[in-house]
């Protein structure tokens, strides 16, 4: 009795298990063909107006023919920029935050704000980027007033993934380090950054790549139109990039080849996104084999 | 002890809290120079945090109270006075886990006397053999001096934090259950080290395993709800203890 | 609570078979004596094969000790218990061998009457074995007092043996088989003061195992 009771609960119990593993496998593939879809569509409709002059070339406001060569550029240099501004004062934030700050009002205000910061949507660090940067400090549409919104934006989302990463170096590092008589800041700066080194580079590839996407907020305060000569590293001209052009090309734009353009900047794009993850991540892989020994 | 040999560590009247509960009772303890002391008791009895106490690791943990003194070499490290960094740097500590750090076996061991201000290839290269080859370690890891210290296999990690502590060249080495983690041999080999340190180094070890407090030390401490219970010889502790307390865990007759 | 039960148990076991062996050492003791004391062939022909068991004893309870110090490292009272038990069985075992001895003096002697009876030795004997026990007793209920009050009683015998030794050599005279006779006894004599000696030992090592300190008994 008590036996084929069993039997039947193991069986229920085992098919339940088939069940579920065959659900997840339908999800999972589900997800891997969305993806293809995804980028087949993209690439097989943008690449072929992707040319060595379409990436060089300026763009035209009247005619076809027109290139995203400026944007590339802008798009990178904006980039570039915010992080300058973003990387030490969010690395400053997260070294208080995780070793200085002592439990309290203070540092859980702290934490609170940078949490809600980094779930407010772009498009309003763009109108106060708009507000701040581009009429109170009359930066005017530039890729300074888009740099230092763009850093705003990120800097709440480095302080959190810093502030993980560094609070993931195991205790155990610093107190060997301080019971080999460093101060606090040696045991900060050469044994817990160091450690860290390889999530705090995963992180600011994260955030770069979606940076590198960003729209809203640089539509607000880098404005759209590009430079007269490429490349320009001048702070206080308009610097449309790669995203911000797709969204004019789409939305408002003259030229004839206006689709054609869209679907060439989304996919080199989309490339540039990609290859930037592989870039940033290989050698934040080999380091991390580097400082463990692969394990 | 019977002989008047001028201690190394003098504990006096020490009392410590964490916030509100007291953690060590008023604890007495002259510590020998040269020779190996054993700390042992149950968990949670406070002898990891008396070692603790011994090069101020006590510090970091908010809301640590200490009354009485540790003197090492006369001088009361809990003086407003001392320099913490220069106490540690001549107390040196090794942890329960092996802790190298994710960095190369030479740089491990470079990183104290670089932190002290030791720059000279010269100088630390002879550092760093003369550090590996008093750890035992020397011969195994010579031709691998630039590769991570994280290759290493547990027993050897450990021996490498033994190095490492021996490159800022201390004078007192605190062992918190330095072998717990390691293997039967690992810890012989371990064991083995200490003995042969015990000759230039003063050396507290806090063990768990009282055969491993029996084979390696000639003092041996033993305590009980932050209280030291008895402290001397380590061969008339564990073969005829004066306190039935220390019998009874001896003896296992201990809940 | 016990956290070392099988070390525990163990060590009761031992203390079992040690004792069941004091038994068997003691009335072989008693035996031994009384065989020669009734010139009973038979009886000390059981004594001599007796041996053979009590070796195998020693040799057992040895075991069991090196077993429990490799296996379980006592330590503390449970590593006296374990080191006296080691000392005892030895002593017991030497205590056996002079009953196997006074026994096989009785063999010797067969057919034989003796010069006088014996008054002495049966009362050292009395003694000896007497201590055995008290020895024993001592470390069944580790009891200190009784393993030192063993002092005194080994004094006596001691007295006894000295008057016994006066008596045998004043006996002495021409006739060879007689001096052959009263040699023997004087032999027997001396294994019963040394069965007394080792049962002061005995007392020490108790003393030992339950004190720590160590107390000279056979001064």
């Amino acid at each position: 009795m008590k036996t084929s009771q069993a039997n039947v609960v193991t069986r229920r119990n085992r098919m339940m298990d088939r069940i579920a593993t065959i659900v997840l496998w339908v999800i999972a593939c589900f997800l891997v063909l969305l993806l293809l879809v995804l980028l087949g569509y993209i690439f097989i409709n943008g690449l072929p107006h992707v040319s060595w002059s379409f990436l060089t070339s300026r763009p035209s406001s009247s005619v076809a023919g027109g290139g995203i060569g400026p944007e590339i550029f802008n798009s990178f240099y904006i980039l570039f920029l915010s992080l300058l501004v973003s990387l030490p004062v969010g690395l400053g934030t997260a070294i208080w935050l995780s070793e200085y700050a002592k439990p309290g009002k203070l540092t859980d205000f702290v934490r609170l704000s940078v949490e809600s910061l980094a779930s407010v949507p772009s498009v309003v660090f763009g109108m106060f980027g708009l507000l701040l940067f581009v009429q109170l400090a009359h930066f005017s549409f530039s890729i300074l007033s888009g740099s230092l919104a763009l850093s705003l934006l990120n800097l709440p989302v480095l302080v959190r993934v810093f502030e993980e990463s560094i609070q993931q170096v195991p205790r155990s590092y610093r107190e060997a380090s301080l019971a080999l008589g460093a101060n606090k800041w040696q045991t900060i700066w050469r044994i817990v950054l160091l450690s860290a080194l390889p999530s705090l580079i995963t992180g600011i590839t994260l955030v770069a790549g979606r940076a590198l996407g960003e729209t809203a907020i640089l539509v607000l305060t880098a404005g759209s139109s590009v430079s007269r000569h490429a490349p320009d590293f001048s702070l206080d001209v308009s610097g449309g990039t790669l995203s911000v052009q797709l969204y004019y090309m789409i939305t408002s734009a003259i030229v004839p080849d206006a689709k054609q353009i869209a679907q060439g900047s989304a996919a080199v794009l989309v490339l540039i996104v990609l290859l930037f993850n592989l870039l940033i991540g290989i050698p934040a892989k080999i380091l991390q084999k580097r400082l463990t020994g692969g394990q | 002890m019977e002989t008047a040999v001028v201690p190394k560590v003098k504990i006096q009247s020490l009392d410590l809290y964490y916030g509100q509960n007291q953690a060590l009772y008023s604890i007495d303890m002259d510590v020998k120079p040269n020779s190996i002391t054993a700390l042992i008791g149950p968990s949670g009895c406070g002898k990891s945090t008396l070692l603790r106490a011994c090069n101020r690791m006590n510090d970091l943990i908010p809301g640590v109270r200490i009354k009485g003194s540790v003197n090492v070499d006369g001088i009361n490290i809990y003086d407003a006075d001392t320099d913490v960094v220069s106490l540690r740097k001549k107390v040196g500590m090794v942890f329960q886990r092996p802790n190298p750090f994710p960095m190369s076996i030479y740089d491990n061991i470079a990183y104290g006397p670089r932190i002290h201000g030791i720059k000279g290839k010269r100088v630390l290269d002879e550092l760093v053999e003369k550090s590996l080859t008093q750890a035992v370690l020397w011969k195994e890891v010579k031709d691998r001096l630039h590769k991570t210290a994280m290759g290493l296999s547990g027993g050897q990690q450990q021996r490498l934090c033994i190095a490492r502590l021996l490159a800022v060249e201390p004078d007192v080495l605190l062992m918190d259950e330095p072998t717990s983690a390691l293997d039967p041999i690992s810890t012989l080999k371990v064991e083995e080290l200490t003995d042969e340190l015990k000759s230039r180094y003063t050396i507290m070890i806090v063990t768990h395993n009282m055969q491993q407090a029996a084979r390696i030390s000639e003092q041996t401490a033993f305590f009980l709800n932050g209280i030291l219970v008895e402290y001397g010889k380590t061969d008339e502790l564990f073969t005829t203890p004066k306190d039935s307390r220390t019998e009874d865990y001896i003896t296992g007759r201990f809940g | 609570m016990d956290t070392r039960r099988n070390l525990h148990a163990a060590i009761e076991e031992l203390q079992q078979e040690l004792t069941k062996m004091g038994q068997l050492v003691e009335e072989a003791i008693y035996e031994s004596v009384k065989s020669l004391q009734d010139m009973d062939v038979k009886r000390a022909e059981k004594i001599i094969n007796g041996d053979d068991f009590i070796d195998a004893s020693t040799l057992q309870i040895e075991e069991t000790c090196l077993r429990i110090l490799a296996l379980q490292q006592p330590m503390g009272v449970d590593l006296r218990e374990v080191s006296t038990a080691l000392k005892i069985v030895t002593d017991l075992e030497r205590i056996a061998d002079h009953g196997t001895d006074i026994a096989k003096i009785t063999v010797r002697l067969a057919g034989e009457t003796l010069a006088k009876p014996l008054i002495d030795i049966p009362k050292m004997a009395e003694l000896a074995r007497q201590m055995v026990r008290d020895a024993l007793t001592a470390y069944v209920e580790r009891n200190v007092a009784l393993a030192q009050a063993l002092a005194a009683q080994d004094d006596q015998v001691d007295k006894l043996f000295a008057q016994i030794f006066v008596e045998v050599i004043d006996m002495m005279g021409p006739n060879r088989d007689t001096n052959r006779q009263l040699t023997h006894l004087l032999m027997v004599a001396r294994m019963l003061e040394r069965v007394a000696d080792h049962a002061t030992n005995l007392g020490e090592s108790v003393i030992y195992m339950v004190t720590g300190k160590r107390e000279d008994l056979n001064a």
